[in-house]
């Protein structure tokens, strides 16, 4: 008997028994679509993750110094920021560490009042250099960003986000116009284009920029920095980088050997594996959901396929009688099972797919369809087939017909 | 055609203790032949039979099938030759259930060397009187007409030997008389058969009779 055959058989047989097939297919059903759901969701999630973080930090080909040794929780502004990032720090930073190309100096602070005639809002408000808008990659949508020579002079100058246009300037061009931070007077330079939502959801958009040192001297009467961020020149050289700067940053703030830094370096690079490594970890433990559920069902086959067995003795007898070989019994019942759990796993994967459809459209994620997963999916059904018919199909072929056709 | 030499079958119940249902039994069958085989209840009729069909092998002796000795065979060996050489027939029948008599037919033509030949198998099921019945289940039909499907399915792949285990015990003596009769018109086309039976009104068509007792040959004569 051939394997086209046998699958025509297996195929009659599943027909004739429709209701033991399909107690046959659910465990695989429910395992398979499970599985291309958490994998596609899980998938798609992961992309827009990575969307999210890198609109927050702008790009990846970054290291970021912080004051303070431990791992601060949320943003840092200046009023709880430790006073030890200086100016000088960046500019040494940029001279003196040869796998960096530019360093962009930040100080920012939260709830600060921003006013326009009688409408206020409260933006972030950040200090940045002028190498901000470049080494980020962001752009202005209207205006110029300030120049270094608006650094130079201390200009009262400001780069609005669009949350903030639309708060305070609703209905009219907000270039030239004179805002208020606090209680200094600044004139609006430029718009922001729109950055969207960030990795927590919130906007990345309600946010003022303005010169750091104008910030630092006319605003905040600071003079030191809630961050630092340093561009590299090749990517690669991020832990290079981060050894330099740290080196660096305890010679100049004096720190004997056995202390501990007063300054924290990340690269985004590495922050975002760490994301994207939750996520994973989480599809992974969901993922083993799935495969439990696929091995109930390969359990539930191999039951309903051994009671199958036995319940058509007489059958196996008459075939071998006829002319069937042990083989021919063992691809016939093997056949059947796979045959039945193949078509579990398609009506899961078209189940999942349906089910992914409407996660992600109620998430609003991206619409990704993991088609490694399908095939690991397709693989999969074929294998618990495989697997758990092979015992059945083995006792099928120790069928005595001598016995089976003993009246 | 058929040689018995010396062949035993000892089987083995449950418990162990070993149950000689054959005990040196040797006779030869020439192609063309119609024999019976007799004999009481467990005189071993149903288990030479199926050493006959190569479905069951001796314990001990050989048995040579058109000339070759299939005693040492291989489960792949002797299923092609019951594929190719023999027709079944059973006392109850044995069709497959939920299965049209057409299907059943065809069965044996799967573990053949051909792809499945619908036609054939309707032309089979005509020549058995069975025309408008190839849609049929075995749950639809008469007894008569179901053991009709297994000689179809029988002939299938058009074999020189039929062996037919009671095939009218659980038949009327009209359907019964159909059976013989057409067991008999395959003999006259040239097929051998052995029909094991205890219904004398059976052996009556056959032109030899081979007695069984106790597992030993009793007797072995021609009745023409
Ligand atoms: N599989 C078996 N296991 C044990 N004993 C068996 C088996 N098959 C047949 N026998 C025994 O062998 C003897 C002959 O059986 P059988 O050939 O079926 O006789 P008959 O067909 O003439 O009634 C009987 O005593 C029967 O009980
Ligand atoms: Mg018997």
């Amino acid at each position: 008997m051939g394997v086209l055959e046998g699958i025509r058989l297996a195929w009659r047989s599943m027909s004739r028994h429709r209701l033991r097939a399909f107690f046959m297919m659910v465990g695989v059903m429910v395992g398979i679509s499970s599985l291309t759901i958490l994998y596609s969701v899980g998938e798609s999630t992961k992309q827009e993750t990575i969307k999210r973080f890198k609109r927050m930090v702008g790009t990846f080909d970054t290291v970021i110094v912080r004051p303070g040794a431990g791992r601060m929780r949320g943003m840092i502004s200046l009023t709880t920021a430790e006073p030890t990032l200086k100016f000088e720090d960046a500019q040494a930073i940029a001279s003196e560490v040869a796998e960096i190309k530019q360093v962009a100096q930040v100080q920012n602070a939260f709830d600060i009042d921003v006013q326009y005639r009688d409408r206020a809002a409260t933006p972030a408000v950040v200090g940045v250099s002028a190498n901000w808008l470049d080494l980020r990659g962001d752009e202005v949508t209207e205006g110029a960003f300030f120049t270094n020579d608006d650094m130079q002079s201390l200009a009262r100058v400001a780069v609005i986000g669009m949350d903030v246009q639309k708060a305070l300037f609703p209905d009219e061009n907000p270039l030239d116009k004179t805002l208020r931070i606090g209680d200094v007077p600044f004139q609006v330079k430029a718009v922001l284009a729109s950055r969207g939502a960030g990795p927590g959801g919130g906007s990345l958009d309600n946010v003022i920029l303005i010169p750091v040192t104008t910030a630092s001297k006319r605003l905040f009467n600071r003079d030191y920095l809630t961050m630092t961020v340093a561009q590299l020149k090749d990517p690669e050289d991020s832990e290079t980088a981060i050894r330099k700067i740290t080196a660096l940053m305890r010679e100049r703030h004096r720190i004997a050997p056995s202390a501990l830094d007063d300054f924290t370096i990340t690269s985004p690079r590495a922050s975002m594996a760490q994301v994207t490594q939750v996520g994973s970890t989480l599809s992974k433990t969901l993922m083993g959901v799935a495969i439990i559920a696929m091995i109930i069902g390969g359990v539930v086959i191999m039951s309903l396929m051994l009671i199958a067995v036995s319940e058509r003795r007489k059958e196996i007898g008459v075939r071998r009688s006829v002319g069937a070989s042990r083989r021919d019994i063992l691809l016939q019942f093997v056949l059947e099972a796979l045959v039945v759990s193949s078509l579990g796993g398609l009506i899961g994967i078209g189940v999942g797919l349906g089910g992914t459809r409407i996660v992600i459209q109620l998430q609003n994620l991206p619409h990704i369809v993991a088609w490694d997963a399908l095939g690991l999916a397709v693989g999969l059904s074929v294998v618990i087939g495989l697997v758990f018919g092979l015992y059945p199909a083995w006792k099928a072929t120790n069928v005595d017909p001598v016995a089976a056709l003993r009246v | 055609m058929i040689e018995v030499s010396h062949v035993s079958k000892v089987y083995r119940r449950g418990d162990g203790t070993p149950v000689t249902a054959l005990n040196d039994v040797s006779f030869a069958i020439v192609a063309g032949e119609f024999v019976t085989i007799r004999g009481p209840s467990g005189s071993g009729k149903s288990s030479i039979l199926n050493i006959l069909g190569c479905l069951d092998t001796p314990t001990s002796g050989t048995y040579r099938l058109e000339g070759e000795d299939v005693s040492g065979y291989s489960d792949r060996q002797l299923s092609r030759i019951r594929c190719r050489k023999i027709g079944f027939v059973f006392q109850s029948f044995n069709l497959i259930p939920r299965t049209t008599a057409l299907e059943n037919v065809e069965i044996p033509m799967i573990y053949g060397n051909g792809r499945v030949d619908r036609t054939k198998a309707t032309v089979v099921l005509q020549r058995v009187g069975l025309a408008d019945r190839t849609r049929h289940y075995g749950t639809e039909l008469s007894g008569g007409e179901q053991q009709r499907v297994a000689i179809a399915r029988a002939l299938i792949n058009d074999p020189h030997l039929i062996l037919a285990d009671e095939p009218t015990g659980n038949l009327d003596s009209v359907a019964g008389m159909e059976i013989m009769r057409l067991l008999q018109d395959l003999n006259t086309e040239g097929r051998t058969i052995v029909l094991v039976t205890h219904d004398d009104a059976v052996a009556s068509y056959a032109a030899r009779e081979i007695v069984l007792r106790d597992g030993g040959i009793g007797s072995d004569r021609s009745t023409a």
